[in-house]
């Protein structure tokens, strides 16, 4: 799926890197030098989604999405930023931006934040609803999954991460997101968590037969097939 | 030798030493006071005794002692005049008994000087001197004055230096009191700065009381030392973050090219080296993530956000989580959970990433189909949280290497893995008062996180 991006950053060396990685992935990139430029090319354009640097000259990238915020323009912000503390995380989301990546961020993972981002904006269901992936269907309401129609037996954190992988179906998950939005931690463990579960969880989802519908993209994580 | 000596007294002792020596001289002064005063008033009153006896028993050049009808003459003449008027006189006759005068004695006094009491019956006399003197004939005149100038005047001299010696003392207790108070409360404000800053918190600073005294002086010289440390510090965290940063970015486009390679590998070989390259690059990132995070933790700043919380709960989820990344390594994991817990203060993340990290450690270097042993329990200090394995541990000379940042032992070194799992864990530790301790679990390790509790 190829994206309208806009992205804020003062550090043009390192912003031409990422724009070129996520223009190889498919995008069109714009990239702007400042706040105050950002705004006024929003004026102008529509973009899928903004990569916004927190720290710049002029606008500070949390002003620039309070202002936007106030001016009622939802489009999906991902803060970019070199500060990793989690407190810089927390007033970033508090300001309105969507994600918080820290500086430097791979382009795969950028790619990944992007899609769920824009997906989350898309999702008009509530919690109450079933997710349909394939042939995999998650009740996040009720604690419960199935797989063809045959009820699987799923632990709390397996369906928590399921749910996750069915409502980014088709997408990439890295391992930092699921870390991040299934365990709720903070900081990105030593140990294959990750994996270890994403094991089990495909155990269990073909033990009445049928094909693994978790797909593992290497180096980077995982994604559950639609 | 002298200087130690005095370095080694407490400033409780001193004080102490101090009053008790300033105690013993008021005493000692009191009663060479009182002792001088008394020895002085009696050889006063033998003086006048004396030339008193004098008058009576003088003789006209050439003749003896004058008869007794002239001596009691004398005495009667005495008794009246004003200034003698309050002295007693009496004489006896061979026999002991009395010839005249205007005292009567209740008991024969011994010839020569004596002290005199109430219980001798003297009307107005309760201590007294007494001359007894040969007046010929076998006759005796007793001269007795007294030694008080007035009525219980011992009474009252003791009241007066009672009172006088008394309240010096209470004003010296009361004025080493206040100093004590005084002294110890402007060391205790330096010593709560000392401590807050041992704790992480780099913002604390003496109080100064504007008074502009010694203390004032000390406390703001140091606070300007606290500011310096600080601008220093933050200038050296600010470094590291750019460093850090600066690193980061070449890495992560190194890491980007790495897994382009290891999607577009030509062959499994391929494949493999650029898979190797990839997982080592991420294991610097991850470096440079965990030290960051150690800055951030020793930055103090996460304080500001701990919440009363259920380590139990905490322990428990956390570790019932890790089970399966246990077995997944072939180690067995049991979680002993002893309720009730003190609830305390902290941040969840930090803990929660401090339990991951210990069990981490304890998969990774457990040894061979290891057992891991979780367990949390309240101790007298607050509450303990146990992570042992039962691999080689870590012998008693290189735990507090192990402690250290980059302090991973060397026969570990062929492990992946970063060696900053222990020194991040030690840094939450103190971040919430306590402390990371480790230990033989005979065999294996036992890393022992210490919480205080509330």
């Amino acid at each position: 799926m190829s994206l309208h991006l806009l992205l804020v950053e003062d550090d043009t060396a390192y912003a031409q890197g990422l724009a070129a990685e996520l223009r190889a992935l498919g995008h069109r990139v714009e990239h702007v030098g400042d706040g105050r430029l950002a705004l006024a090319a929003m004026d102008r354009e529509q973009y899928d989604t903004v990569i916004l640097d927190r720290m710049m000259p002029r606008l500070d990238g949390l002003s620039v999405v309070e202002t936007l915020r106030a001016r009622g323009i939802t489009v999906p912000v991902i803060m970019l930023t070199a500060l990793s503390m989690a407190s810089d995380k927390v007033d970033g989301l508090e300001a309105g931006a969507d994600d918080y990546v820290v500086k430097p961020v791979a382009a795969e993972e950028l790619n990944a934040r992007i899609h769920a981002v824009m997906r989350g904006r898309r999702w008009t269901v509530s919690e109450n609803d079933t997710i349909r992936a394939g042939d995999v269907v998650v009740s996040p309401a009720s604690f419960r999954a199935w797989r063809g129609g045959q009820p699987i037996t799923l632990a709390n954190l397996e369906l928590k991460l399921l749910t996750e992988l069915a409502r980014h179906a088709g997408e990439v998950l890295t391992r930092a997101m699921l870390i991040e939005r299934v365990w709720g931690y903070d900081f990105e463990p030593e140990t294959n968590i990750v994996d270890v579960y994403i094991r089990r969880l495909r155990v269990k989802l073909t033990e009445g037969g049928g094909a693994d519908p978790i797909e593992t993209i290497r180096g980077i994580g995982y994604s559950l097939k639609p | 030798m002298m200087d130690r000596a005095i370095r080694r007294i407490s400033l409780p002792g001193l004080t102490l030493a101090v009053l008790a020596l300033f105690l013993i001289v008021t005493v000692a002064t009191g009663i060479a006071v009182l002792a001088a005063n008394r020895v002085t008033v009696v050889q006063l009153v033998d003086r006048r005794v004396d030339a008193i006896a004098d008058v009576v028993l003088e003789r006209d050049p050439g003749e003896g002692l004058p008869g007794t009808d002239i001596l009691l003459a004398r005495i009667d003449a005495l008794s009246r005049q004003r200034d003698t008027g309050d002295v007693g006189l009496a004489l006896t006759r061979a026999d002991g008994t009395w010839a005249g005068g205007n005292i009567r004695l209740r008991r024969p006094l011994a010839p020569g000087r004596s002290d005199l009491r109430a219980e001798d019956g003297i009307i107005g006399l309760s201590h007294g001197r007494a001359l007894v003197r040969d007046a010929g004939a076998g006759r005796r005149l007793t001269v007795v004055a007294e030694t008080e100038p007035f009525d219980s005047y011992r009474g009252i001299r003791t009241r007066i230096y009672l009172i006088g010696f008394g309240s010096i003392i209470l004003v010296v207790l009361g004025g080493m009191t206040a100093f004590a108070l005084l002294v110890g409360r402007r060391i205790g404000d330096q010593r709560a700065t000392v401590e807050a800053i041992i704790a992480g918190n780099i913002r604390h600073r003496v109080p100064v009381t504007g008074s502009a005294d010694e203390f004032d002086r000390q406390a703001a010289a140091f606070n300007r030392m606290l500011d310096r440390i600080a601008e220093l510090m933050e200038t050296m965290r600010g470094q590291s973050n750019d460093i850090a940063h600066d690193l980061r970015t070449p890495l992560a486009r190194l890491r980007g090219q790495l897994s382009a390679m290891v999607a577009e590998a030509r062959d499994d070989d391929q494949a493999t080296r650029a898979a190797a390259a990839l997982a080592q690059c991420d294991t610097l990132l991850a470096m440079f993530a965990a030290l960051l995070r150690i800055a951030e933790i020793e930055g103090g700043d996460r304080r500001a956000g701990f919440a009363p919380l259920d380590l139990s709960a905490l322990v428990e989820e956390t570790a019932t989580m890790m089970i399966p990344v246990a077995e997944d390594a072939g180690h067995r994991l049991s979680v002993t959970v002893n309720v009730p817990m003190p609830d305390i203060v902290g941040d969840r993340q930090l803990l929660t990433q401090a339990l991951v990290n210990l069990i981490g450690n304890a998969i990774k270097y457990g040894g061979e189909d290891g057992t891991i042993r979780v367990s949390l329990d309240a101790i007298e200090e607050g509450i303990v949280l146990r992570v042992a394995d039962n691999g080689p541990g870590i012998p008693i000379e290189d735990r507090a290497q192990a402690l250290r940042r980059f302090g991973r032992l060397d026969s570990s070194r062929t492990q992946a893995g970063h060696g900053l799992g222990l020194p991040l864990v030690a840094a939450i530790a103190r971040l919430h008062h306590g402390r990371l301790v480790l230990d033989d679990a005979q065999p294996g390790l036992v890393a022992s996180l210490i919480l205080p509790g509330r």
